[in-house]
């Protein structure tokens, strides 16, 4: 069945200031299957071409490690690409590429994702292969000592030789003290030095697990057959018993920031201009609250119209070279955050005031009927950029089912923006801003 | 029938077919345009391809600039205003300059082509760069070129430019220096876009039918009339010094790589499948050479990559990694080892095989984004080669054996052409000497 869209040309939209309806907008077309060992399956039809892409969502992050074992989600990601028992050893990439595919993974605080795109007449394949690494991955010794090497590389590259890279870290550690969230997804190095294969194995077992699994199919596929094929080769796998607890054990308050009072850190490193974050505690991913925020989020950075552009970048002195303002949104908790990298010569303490300062007026002032239509435009074409290729859907799917518990939240998401108004975003941004804070910078005149 | 045939058979017949029902051609005010297609989302995009570049400038970054500030302002609207009037619309205007053609690209909702259009060709008639806004800019663009300390890969990217293109006109970035970007100021900036608006121009429209009401608006008077061609320049061909470029930056405890070499246009003109299929093998993939030699079997870097690329005027091969302190001098002598191999026949028919699978099945991805389909489209253009060879590319990748590999190996990377940059430590200079003499050069040279 093709993959349908309503087009807002049939709501008849012809002034300046009426928009097409968000909530009538988007419309998918996914066949969801439930196997018995608990793992699920979307599929999203669309024969346009001959290729499709295949998503895995293993429920397993940062978030589920131990002081000893952090990185282990990300080490397993690395590993998950290094052979199992029927595709073995440095057989899987070239099984992908040989057809002309391609393929990756990424690790988050919240779930592992391996994807790969292949054209049509590789489906039957790159199943056996996701099977087979699922129930009989090999953890080479050989390759898990090489791996040790290159994941330390990557950490090099993504955080000890990126100031943005330790903005971050620091901004996360400092706000999520004391919760698994302050954990970071790459690992402490000397966890990432120390770990053991058999550590890693035993996580394995624990989370790699077809009830940890939504699998995510997109493409040139006919829905019956593939489905046939899913449940001959999934089904048969044990779930884990364990998963379920594990999950259940993490419970959201234990992620909620444990800030009383604002806190404020320099860190020295080796950008010549000041690059900073501020952060605020928020709600937690698909949380009613969440969305008013999103907005507010948007109307002070979106675009160089922004108020947060105008005031800082576009002006004969300007203070800031980028600035940002995101709504960032994890399973069990969020945070609103601000960001950028300020020119030289500026005062940091009196930025610092400022903008806070500068962030209420915004509250009060940028707030407005027309801002929020100009997000809600905005947010139209992203959602139509997001869906625009087999992957895009897969993910836009696939998250949804694995983190908020059925992919059709989106219909939720857009009823709920459509709703947002001007008191709603007013009475968020008043309450947020009233928070405590992290405000960090990274510098090279930092002591 | 589809099962029957070939797969490969069936996509390039599948391609073909796409392709014309798809892509249609003809003339505006004598202008080209080629429509694509794409009925997927009530959204149109056109992007307008300037025969002109950075090449012929009075002023190293003034193109760029030029239409990086085409917003700042009109004698109707200042910058505010024309950035909330196409910000509203969710509209996108970006911009894209190299050396040899400058890119403007418009997107929105296809309900809003009209308003959004006539904006369009009013800034682009009226733009009177004020000066204020020309100092803000200059000030932003200085410090960002400054903190590209901050991003080493970055930086590495730049110096190569720098000192594989020396004496050319390609030297300097199309973004211009710390030093050129001073000089730029309103006369310089208006000038140039009188120039650029003389300039040939094509048009690549993508979005449902109603985006052919685009000719009532993208006449000449908007674009200016079009009838000069791209500057011809005289190109000296750069020596590569035997040395190694070591460009220091501080506290680096990992070595950015770049090597490769400057092609002249005869040099690549009548093998540019060759060198393509070539650079794939090499750099392109998990599976390719470089990846496999330096990160699956040594663990030295977390990426490699390679590419063999032209514009009309001239080409570039090069070959991208990095590597901690401790082993970058193994990795760049791995690199020799590869080329040395691969100039000496030693590939196996797999590999080959291997690598003509990955091009040819990864071939119909080519298609399934309208944007980047029309990209490619515009490149041959540019090229002056037939649309038809997008869809002929897999029966070309057929005829590649050993013997081009080989061939295009020793072609583009004989050790003695190479030039060869590193950007790290200081410390490194002790070990990279034991491959060529090092010449040490402060990173601040390249912004």
């Amino acid at each position: 069945m093709r993959f349908l869209m309503l087009l807002c040309l049939v709501l008849g939209c012809t002034t300046q200031k009426s928009r097409p309806s968000l909530s009538n907008s988007v419309k998918i077309d996914v066949h969801k299957q439930q196997l018995a060992n608990g793992m699920t399956s979307l599929i999203i039809q669309d024969n346009k071409l001959p290729i499709f892409s295949l998503y895995l969502f293993y429920k397993v992050g940062g978030k589920n490690e131990k002081l000893g074992i952090t990185g282990a989600s990300h080490f397993l990601e690395h590993m998950m690409f290094k052979g199992a028992k029927k595709f073995g050893k440095n057989t899987l990439d070239f099984i992908i590429e040989g057809s002309g595919g391609n393929t990756n993974a990424y690790t988050t605080n919240d779930q592992t994702v391996y994807y790969e795109n292949l054209p049509a007449n590789q489906l039957k394949t790159i199943l056996e292969i996701e099977a087979d690494r699922l129930e009989n991955l090999s953890l080479d010794k050989e390759d898990f000592e090489k791996e040790r090497l290159v994941v330390l590389e990557e950490r090099k590259m993504r955080y000890e030789n990126s100031p943005k890279g330790q903005l971050y870290q620091s901004m996360i550690q400092e706000l999520y003290k004391g919760t698994p969230y302050e954990i970071p997804v790459i690992g402490w190095i000397p966890d990432l030095k120390k770990v053991s294969r058999e550590e890693i194995h035993a996580y394995f077992k624990k989370f790699y697990a077809p009830n940890n699994l939504v699998l995510v199919l997109a493409g040139d596929v006919e829905t019956t057959a593939a489905q046939k094929m899913i449940k001959d080769l999934f089904e048969k796998i044990p779930a884990s018993p364990s998963v379920a607890e594990a999950h259940a054990a993490l419970k959201d308050e234990d992620f909620t920031p444990k800030l009383v009072q604002s806190r404020e850190l320099h860190v020295k490193g080796e950008s010549p201009n000041p690059l900073f974050m501020m952060a605020y505690p928020s709600v937690k991913l698909g949380h009613a609250d969440g969305f008013p925020l999103d907005i507010f989020s948007s109307i002070l950075s979106l675009g160089q119209s922004s108020p947060l552009t105008r005031q800082y970048i576009l002006r004969p002195d300007p203070m800031a070279t980028s600035l940002y303002a995101a709504h960032q949104q994890l399973e069990k908790s969020g945070y609103f955050l601000l960001g950028g990298d300020l020119v030289n010569g500026i005062k940091i303490p009196q930025f610092k005031k400022d903008l806070q300062e500068k962030l209420s007026f915004f509250c009060e002032n940028e707030v407005t009927a027309e801002n929020i239509q100009k997000v809600k435009n905005n947010y139209l074409l992203s959602f139509f950029s997001s869906l625009d290729s087999n992957a895009g859907m897969a993910t836009f799917v696939g998250d949804r089912e694995q983190l908020l518990g059925d992919w059709k939240f989106y219909q939720k998401e857009l009823e709920l923006y459509e709703a947002v108004s001007v008191e709603d975003v007013k009475k968020s941004c008043r309450e947020i801003l009233k928070k405590p804070s992290v405000f960090v910078t990274v510098w090279n005149k930092n002591k | 029938m589809k099962k029957y045939l070939p797969f490969i058979l069936l996509s390039t017949s599948l391609m073909a077919s796409s392709l014309t029902e798809s892509v249609k051609r003809f003339t505006w005010d004598d202008q080209s345009v080629t429509w694509l297609r794409d009925d997927k989302f009530p959204r149109f995009s056109f992007s307008i391809y300037f025969e002109g570049g950075a090449l012929g400038e009075k002023i190293p970054g003034l193109t760029h600039s030029t239409f990086d500030l085409l917003t700042a302002g009109t004698s109707r609207e200042n910058q505010n205003q024309l950035n909330e009037f196409f910000e509203f619309y969710g509209a996108r205007l970006k911009s894209n300059v190299t050396h040899e053609t400058s890119i403007l690209t418009l997107s929105g909702l296809i309900k809003d082509l009209k308003p959004l259009t006539q904006k369009f060709c009013e800034v682009l008639k009226e733009a009177n760069y004020p000066m204020d806004k020309v100092s803000s800019y200059q000030a932003r663009a200085k410090s960002q070129i400054k903190s590209l300390v901050n991003s080493h890969g970055a930086l590495a990217d730049r110096a190569y430019r720098r000192l594989s293109l020396k004496g050319t006109p390609y030297e300097l970035p199309v973004e211009g220096s710390l030093e050129t970007l001073a000089q730029i100021e309103t006369k310089g900036l208006k000038q140039r876009l009188l120039e650029l608006r003389t300039f040939k121009k094509r048009i690549y429209l993508s979005g449902p039918k109603e985006v052919l009401e685009l000719k009532d608006y993208l006449t000449s008077d908007c674009l200016g009339k079009g009838e000069t061609s791209l500057s011809q320049v005289t190109l000296k061909k750069p020596e590569p010094q035997d040395v190694i470029y070591l460009v220091t930056v501080p506290e680096a405890n990992q070595a950015q790589i770049r090597l490769g070499r400057y092609m002249t246009r005869p040099e690549f003109q009548a093998k540019e499948d060759e060198f393509s299929f070539f650079a794939g093998f090499l750099g392109g993939g998990f599976t390719s050479k470089l990846i496999q030699e330096l990160r699956v079997k040594r663990g030295l870097t977390y990426s490699a990559s390679a590419y063999v690329s032209g514009l009309r005027q001239y080409g570039r091969a090069g070959v991208s990694t990095f590597s901690k302190n401790e082993t970058a001098t193994e990795a760049i002598n791995v690199i020799r080892d590869i080329f040395d191999d691969l100039i000496a026949k030693k590939i196996l028919p797999e590999e080959l095989n291997h690598q003509k699978g990955f091009q040819k099945g990864s071939h119909p991805f080519q298609f399934e984004d309208s944007q980047l389909l029309l990209s490619q489209i515009a490149h041959l253009d540019l090229m002056g080669r037939p649309m038809s060879d997008l869809v002929d590319y897999p029966q070309k990748v057929d005829s590649m054996t050993i013997n081009i590999l080989a061939r295009s190996a020793y072609e583009i990377f004989p050790w003695e052409k190479q030039t060869i940059v590193v950007v790290g430590d200081k410390s490194l200079e002790k070990s990279l000497s034991k491959i060529r003499p090092v010449k040490i050069i402060p990173y601040t040279e390249f912004l």
